[in-house]
């Protein structure tokens, strides 16, 4: 479904990321883990089209990932959650609609918003919504054209407990209706239940790429480790 | 064009939704009717004093027969032409360093990762930018012509055209800076540009300088060629100009030829943009951020960056301690300023400023300007340096928990905190006033007069913003005592130092008597403003100011 071909992104001399590549097959659910400055977001970026690729290729069900059929396949949650002031949460499900031409949404946007419990908030404007409520919208907005494949930047960032526990299971049901998901996350443990496998970053570079047992048996790791000390230790400096 | 009628729906909600919370609170209003209510008035007061009685005047004829120059209105429309011009070569300079940005960060999350077309976006922002220029432009020309409404045909055409050539000059350069950026990503060709913007700049300062050295005198000849009714040609400014000619010769046809110019060149600058700005999204990034957490500084909800404005971010630094306990503040204002200009104690902003003031006096020694520009200048510095001194609380130290855990005397750390101001200030004054004095050959009081005074006014413009921040602390009492404290202070501070310096001046005529006496008076005022906020001092407490 996602494939990226020696993509490489430079600022002035810096390699942010460094001629990687990988692929994420229909279904997969994918953790991308890595300390602070990684090339994760960076990597995200590129992919969702913010940032402008050095050089390599990114294609998205067979499309170039910048066309507007690769668009129709894939939503992305950004770590920052930003909303427009002076539109309410329902008019902003409206608006994606129209932007990603779906047909009967309001029962979809209902859904999700009580899901996220955002109904008593459904006509309260963008500008007086806390931090957390919007990354609620914004994940809202991302799953109501129901696309085939999801981009989540730091997702948990910002939410309160409940809503954690929301997304998790939302992770969870994206996977059972068979949809792709690459999630970049410092909390190890929100991917360790969903994931199929864990990329990990390091300097622009991927040093980990398997399923998390197999991780653990190229580390040489006990039965018992845990991802975050199979992370530490594959991320620890030389 | 689907993404089009998408904009103009949400555009439409968010209009919409604004009506409502006007609705709901229609006090929100107050102030646009304020200002409504004083042009009404403004315009009612000025044209009811109208002088009907002029007749057109006949222009003076030289002994050739030909009419004679009009030397203030070549100065007025050339001055006003060449800060036109000064503006339109800053914001192209500014181009290649920053982009602009017509997005919103909403927009980038929501809408650049949609299955939208990029162009349609630009356009659609593009184009719709337009609104905030000709409604800025619409306030400027009421609010600047209320001042002579009663001197002034205030037909329909004069203020439509002067709306349109104010608004139009003021929305093309975003397309253009817009336009300069794209090819530099595109193309790689800032240093082209940048070389490019300079040389423009150089020929159109030979534009003021050679005719100003042909004439006899030189401000007499320094606007003639730019003043000229051939510089209406000059792409943007000319053309501006051009719209606004309406008021000499009623033609609208003639302006409206203008507004074609600029309607055709904005066509190509979109064409340009389209073509060559792809997919776009990672130039307008940063600056759309930024932006951002600049209106979210204006509401209050983040600090601005004390790294903002910064000249020289990457320098490495190794300087030794200054000394124990509140000298450590001394040296992180000193270490933050090596950063923020290419010398923590003269840099490249004081240069210019300075600079300026020692050419004024090498003009006047050559009779090219009156001693009055050097006079209003070392004024205007006074003011900035006042209004320097009220934002000073804003950043810096009062904001940081160090502030209050250091272990020194109040006094030591206020003192630290501000002396690297003090020293930047009195090496910038002493460098500008004294060869500016020499040369001129102006009175050497002025010298320590100038010197006093704008110390004075820069320490009581730092009480005025301080007193309240420390000494109250609730935002309502703040925001309600802070102008009856201004007040109090105006009338009882700068006022009478004000009546007294005019007094001076009106006794002595000599400008020094004035500008020594409005010192002496300004720092009985600072001195009472620093002994106040010393004693309120150790009321201070870490909180959000």
């Amino acid at each position: 479904m996602l494939t990226v071909t020696n993509l490489i992104k430079t600022y002035g001399k810096q390699n942010a990321v460094d001629d990687i590549t990988f692929e994420l097959q229909g279904g997969e659910v994918v953790g991308l883990l890595g300390p602070n400055g990684a090339g994760k977001s960076t990597t995200m970026k590129c992919i969702v089209g913010l940032l402008r690729k050095t050089s390599g290729e990114i294609t998205l069900g067979g499309y170039d990932h910048l066309t507007v059929e690769a668009k129709r396949l894939f939503s992305y949650i950004p770590e920052t959650p930003y909303v427009y002031d002076l539109l309410t949460v329902r008019e902003h499900l409206q608006f994606i609609a129209q932007a990603y031409n779906v047909v009967n949404w309001k029962k979809k946007g209902d859904d999700l918003m009580e899901l996220f419990e955002l109904n008593d908030k459904a006509e309260k404007l963008g500008r007086d919504l806390s931090k957390g409520m919007r990354q609620k919208v914004s994940i809202c907005c991302a799953l109501l054209p129901d696309p085939q494949v999801l981009f989540f930047d730091e997702p948990m960032i910002g939410l309160d407990p409940k809503a954690i526990k929301n997304t998790r299971q939302v992770f969870k049901e994206l996977k059972n209706q068979g949809k792709t998901i690459l999630v970049s996350t410092h909390l190890i443990d929100s991917v360790e239940s969903i994931a199929d496998r864990i990329m990990i970053l390091k300097d622009g570079r991927i040093i980990g790429n398997d399923s998390i047992s197999n991780l653990k048996m190229q580390a040489e790791q006990g039965a018992g480790v845990s991802l975050e000390d199979l992370f530490l230790e594959l991320t620890k400096d030389a | 064009m689907r993404e089009i009628k998408l904009l103009l729906r949400k555009d439409l909600l968010i209009l919409l939704n604004n009506l409502k919370l006007i609705l709901k609170n229609p006090l929100r209003l107050f102030p646009y009717a304020a200002i409504i209510g004083y042009f009404f008035f403004m315009y009612w007061l000025r044209l009811g004093n109208t002088d009907e009685s002029g007749t057109p005047e006949i222009p003076e004829l030289d002994t050739n027969g030909l009419p004679e120059v009009d030397f203030p209105v070549q100065n007025i429309v050339g001055g006003v032409t060449m800060l036109a011009l000064i503006f339109l070569i800053y914001q192209l300079y500014r181009a290649t360093k920053k982009n602009v940005s017509f997005f919103k960060m909403a927009d980038v999350n929501l809408l650049f990762t949609a299955p939208v077309k990029p162009e349609n976006l630009l356009i659609y922002y593009m184009g719709r930018s337009i609104l905030p220029s000709l409604g800025g432009a619409a306030l400027f020309t009421f609010y600047g012509i209320s001042q002579s409404a009663d001197k002034l045909d205030l037909g329909f055409g004069n203020l439509f055209f002067t709306v349109l050539a104010v608004g139009f000059f003021f929305f093309l350069i975003q397309p253009i800076r817009f336009l300069v950026y794209t090819l530099h990503t595109k193309f790689g060709i800032l240093e082209y540009i940048k070389i490019g913007i300079i040389i423009f700049a150089i020929l159109l300062g030979g534009m003021i300088l050679i005719p100003g050295l042909m004439a006899e005198k030189f401000w007499q000849g320094m606007f003639s060629w730019i003043a000229s009714p051939w510089f209406d040609l000059f792409p943007i400014v000319g053309w501006s100009r051009g719209i606004m000619s309406y008021w000499s010769h009623e033609n609208w046809i003639l302006s409206s030829a203008f507004v074609g110019l600029y309607c055709l060149f904005y066509f190509v600058v979109l064409k340009l943009v389209i073509q060559f700005s792809g997919y776009y999204y990672e130039d307008v990034l940063e600056v759309t951020k930024s932006n951002e957490e600049k209106l979210e500084k204006v509401r209050g909800k983040k600090e601005q960056s004390e790294a903002n404005f910064s000249l020289n971010t990457k320098k490495k630094l190794a300087l030794p301690d200054f000394g124990p306990g509140a000298k450590a503040f001394y040296w992180r204002n000193y270490i933050h300023a090596s950063r923020q200009d290419f010398h923590p104690l003269f840099g490249v902003y004081s240069l210019i400023l300075a600079g300026l003031g020692i050419l004024f006096a090498i003009l006047s020694l050559f009779d090219w300007f009156s001693h009055t520009v050097i006079y209003g200048y070392l004024l205007i510095l006074i003011i900035i340096y006042f209004l320097a001194g009220t934002g000073r609380a804003n950043i810096g130290d009062l904001k940081k928990p160090f502030f209050y855990l250091v272990p020194a005397s109040w006094g030591a750390k206020f003192w630290n905190m501000i002396k690297l101001d003090l020293v930047q200030l009195l090496i910038f004054c002493t460098v500008l006033i004294v060869p500016t004095v020499l040369i001129a050959g102006l009175d050497w009081l002025v010298i320590p007069s100038f010197l006093i005074g704008i110390l004075a006014f820069y320490l009581t413009g730092l009480g005025i913003n301080m007193i309240p921040q420390i000494g109250l602390d609730e935002g309502w009492d703040r925001v309600l005592i802070k102008p009856l404290m201004i007040g109090g202070i105006l009338l009882f501070g700068l006022i009478p130092a004000g009546i007294a310096s005019i007094i001076a001046f009106a006794v002595s005529k000599q400008f020094v008597w004035a500008l020594l006496t409005l010192s002496v008076g300004m720092t009985f005022v600072a001195l009472i403003l620093v002994h106040v906020t010393l004693d309120i001092l150790k009321r201070l407490e870490f909180k959000e100011l």
